[in-house]
């Protein structure tokens, strides 16, 4: 599946069953990203298709708060 | 995965409360978790005035959010701190948020009002400004608070943040900083407002999310002063941790906040007096933003003599 990596919309080219499996495929933590189809966030058990597109937000933010 | 309230798919997994909403029902949630955490600690309420401390990116702007449906009545104010491309993007997302729902954003221009940018900041040692930069926040968020009369200034610090910060204290052993830390700063000084943390019961992945699903326009990109920050290397490491073990990170914190803290306070109150050279609250004879710009001017005096 074709994967858009932000800020910088880095694209990827995936193989994962689900959410979950894609995130550790990108070596990713669960707790870094929210992974988004179609505006809408998706839960790590959702299943995936190699026709989806999907976004990968990181949450992560540093410095001083 | 199922919604626990109204079991249609869920969007959103909290797994330290082993738990997942839906698009619809999530805001709800997330804002009942903020104002249990302002209860609870009893950091305001719907008669007092907030100055939220507004950054452009998701959790200062998802507090606004959350404290305006909540009812509370709550100004912003944002730091033009002059870092290139990243500050008017953020102030673009501070002006975007106010300007849409007609809210009152209070700015303070530091290039403009005060001749520097934080970039100029820079610590020799480390090449970061971030130690400085946060210095001049805590500085003006206090000062126009006060100025303006505000009860309390409210800043959008999540658990993440809270939990990093403790890491990073405990590593470090800081036990000053350790003795101080919490979701409540009481006032200790007619010039030092109250500051409150009501998102720091909520990671970071969830204000992620309710800023998403509310639609709030923030800006995603990091700070690139921030690039290589150790906030940003205790939070991997205790996201790792996280991974396998869910809860980690508000286990860590919230029982540093239940049984470490008492135990690591000092007996001994600080006294707070006035800066001698700008009358902001402060430990010292002269406050740490008075110290720092003073050290910046000798640099480029020195800088100056020497170009000749």
């Amino acid at each position: 599946m074709k994967v858009t990596i932000l800020p910088a919309r880095e694209l990827r080219e995936v193989d994962a069953g689900d959410v979950g499996q894609l995130l550790k495929a990108l070596n990713f933590h669960q707790d870094a990203y929210l992974v988004i189809r179609s505006d809408e966030i998706l839960t790590r058990d959702v299943r995936l298709k190699s026709t989806d597109a999907v976004e990968v937000w990181p949450v992560i933010s540093g410095g001083c708060r | 995965m199922r919604c626990i309230r109204c079991k249609a798919p869920a969007n959103v997994e909290v797994r330290r409360h082993r738990s997942a909403f839906c698009a619809a029902c999530y805001p709800g949630w997330f804002r009942n978790q903020v104002e249990r955490t302002i209860a609870d600690e009893g950091m305001f309420n719907r008669d007092q005035r907030v100055l939220v401390a507004i950054s452009g990116g998701k959790d200062s702007l998802a507090l606004w959010h959350a404290l305006l449906e909540l009812g509370y009545s709550a100004d912003g104010m944002y730091i033009r701190l002059g870092i290139g491309n990243y500050s008017q993007h953020s102030q673009a997302a501070a002006e975007h948020f106010a300007g849409k729902r007609g809210l009152r954003l209070h700015q303070v221009d530091l290039k403009e009002e005060y001749g520097f940018v934080v970039p100029q900041l820079r610590n020799q040692r480390e090449g970061k400004p971030c130690a400085a930069c946060g210095t001049v926040k805590r500085y003006h968020f206090n000062k126009v608070a006060v100025d303006l009369g505000y009860d309390v200034v409210a800043t959008g610090h999540n658990l993440v943040d809270e939990a990093a910060t403790l890491f990073g204290n405990v590593i470090h052993w800081q036990t000053d900083f350790l003795g101080r830390q919490g979701p409540v700063l009481e006032s200790t000084h007619p010039k030092l407002a109250r500051k409150v943390k009501p998102l720091y019961r909520l990671a970071e992945r969830d204000t992620a999310a309710y800023a998403v699903i509310e639609r709030i326009e923030y800006i995603l990109e990091e700070c690139p002063m921030a690039v290589g920050a150790k906030s940003l290397e205790y939070k991997d490491a205790l996201n790792a941790l996280e991974e396998r073990q869910p809860g980690l990170k508000h286990r860590f914190l919230v029982g540093f906040l239940r049984n470490g803290r008492q135990a690591i306070r000092s007996a001994a109150p600080v006294e707070i007096r006035e800066c001698r050279e700008c009358g902001q609250p402060t430990t010292g004879e002269v406050c740490s933003y008075c110290r720092m710009r003073e050290r910046k001017r000798r640099q480029l005096e020195a800088r100056k003599a020497a170009a000749g």
